[in-house]
């Protein structure tokens, strides 16, 4: 009933797919932190109305499961792509709009959220003094952005970022949903073409297995690399 | 839009909802049951089973749920076989709450091992020579200290859980969003965004009840703490695995 060198042949399979999932990891990753970096930005300038509009979109965002975001905007971007192009006269079929389009703005918004608390926290860490002091020495915005703050801000974001990396790897398992081909829905066509699906999803697990463990293992010395630097 | 609609259907879900919930309090009443022996043998360092420990909670964090629930869903009947029952086919259900079970079991371990660290050895020491059983220890020292630690991670694996549990649509269980999917067949696709935004918003709901909930005990865990003089840390960002 289970046999070993089906997992085997299955795993090969999956294999062919990593590369793809983790290119499409990294550009939600790098959206939803740029995101997460125009969030934190806009709440730290404390306007009134736009703060609590995001304060509910926040809540909004944590409060409902990936998957139903990801349904939500797989039937209503289409639509509401074509009205806002309608305005400007430009004629949009709904249906033309690629599912990995879809896939990576539902993730880059759902996780841009827990990005900018992120980034809130890692800005937290950094001492108020140091901005003055690079003041003093007259650097500009720019140089003091560059020179002291994103450094810093990195090597405390890194964990963490690199955390949501690993998250975003797992939730892009639900694309297949909406017919993007990821590590999971990949086990699902072996599976099928074979009849052997819990053999196909062992060989999945341990896909992923193996990715986050070599992925945390990295992390590790990268973040001890970095860290000697501005101990 | 159609907001006359989303009225019309919140009803039918309502009905559902119950389903849901039931998932959620089994796997989190068992998965907290579940994750005080593997926090325990992992306290104690138990030679091979804190190994085999450590490899499940890795596994459990390094793998999607989604994945997790197939993997349950087809490998629990062959795992049984191999014991000696013969059960071809599990219910859904019954494979959803085991895969909650577990996950949670994991997961919330990793909550109680640092909170029963945080307690000062002294403490321990002091139970001890005062002549507490263990169970005593436990019961009048250790607990009380550790709940208002464990309670915000508590909370964070509950509201995790909730979210999870909208997956078990996936091997077959109607929940809302098992319900949700069979309507937005039935409507010919004209009327999904109007059920998924329905769906959205009762979870929203229910993130934001089990949330209040959690704020409330944590009230309390503020006064218990200023009592013993516990320094609280920042709350973590967001997320964890």
């Amino acid at each position: 009933m289970f046999d070993i060198m089906t997992v085997f042949e299955s795993f090969v399979e999956i294999l062919k797919v990593v590369p793809k999932t983790l290119l499409l990891a990294l550009i939600i990753l790098v959206l939803s932190f740029t995101l997460g970096a125009m969030i934190t930005y806009i709440q730290s300038l404390n306007i009134p109305v736009v703060r609590q509009v995001i304060g509910v979109l926040q809540s909004f965002l944590r409060g409902t499961p990936n998957v139903v975001l990801l349904y939500l905007v797989y039937y209503s971007l289409p639509l509401v792509l074509a009205w806002f192009l309608g305005l400007f006269n430009v004629t949009f079929d709904p249906t033309s709009l690629n599912s990995t389009a879809i896939v990576i703005v539902t993730f880059s918004i759902c996780y841009s959220v827990f990005q900018s608390e992120i980034i809130r926290g890692a800005l937290h860490s950094l001492d108020k003094d140091q901005i003055e002091a690079a003041q003093s020495l007259g650097y500009s915005t720019t140089q003091v952005l560059r020179k002291v703050i994103i450094p810093q801000v990195m090597v405390e974001a890194l964990p963490d970022t690199m955390n949501a990396f690993l998250i975003i790897i797992k939730a892009l398992s639900l694309a297949f949903l909406v017919t993007v081909v990821d590590i999971f829905a990949q086990a699902r066509l072996v599976g099928a073409q074979s009849f052997s699906y819990l053999e196909a999803f062992v060989a999945a697990a341990f896909v992923y297995w193996g990715i986050c463990v070599l992925l945390t293992y990295v992390i590790d010395k990268l973040e001890n690399r970095m860290r000697r630097g501005y101990a | 839009m159609d907001i006359k609609y989303m009225l019309e259907i919140f009803p039918q879900f309502l009905s559902v909802i119950p389903i849901t919930i039931l998932i959620v309090v089994l796997s989190a009443v068992f998965g907290l049951l579940l994750s005080i022996p593997v926090a325990a043998i992992r306290i104690r360092r138990i030679p091979v089973l804190s190994q085999l420990m450590g490899a499940y909670i890795s596994f459990t964090r390094s793998t999607p749920i989604l994945l997790q629930l197939f993997l349950f869903f087809f490998g629990l009947p062959v795992l049984l076989q191999l014991i000696g029952f013969d059960i071809t086919n599990i219910g859904a259900i019954t494979a959803a709450v085991v895969c909650l079970i577990f996950f949670n079991g994991a997961y919330m371990s990793e909550v109680l091992r640092p909170a029963y660290l945080a307690i000062d050895k002294g403490q321990h020491e002091a139970a001890e020579s005062l002549g507490y059983t263990p169970f005593q220890k436990m019961k009048g020292i250790v607990i009380p200290q550790m709940a208002p630690i464990a309670l915000p991670g508590l909370g964070n694996a509950m509201i995790h859980l909730i979210h999870d549990s909208s997956l078990v649509f996936a091997i077959g269980v109607v929940d809302v969003m098992g319900l949700a999917t069979i309507m937005s067949g039935d409507t010919f696709g004209m009327k999904q965004v109007e059920v998924f935004l329905t769906v959205a918003l009762i979870y929203w709901g229910i993130s934001m009840v089990s949330e209040q909930i959690i704020r409330l005990l944590e009230r309390r865990k503020k006064r218990v703490l200023r009592k013993t003089g516990y320094e609280l840390k920042e709350e973590e960002a967001g997320y964890s695995v």
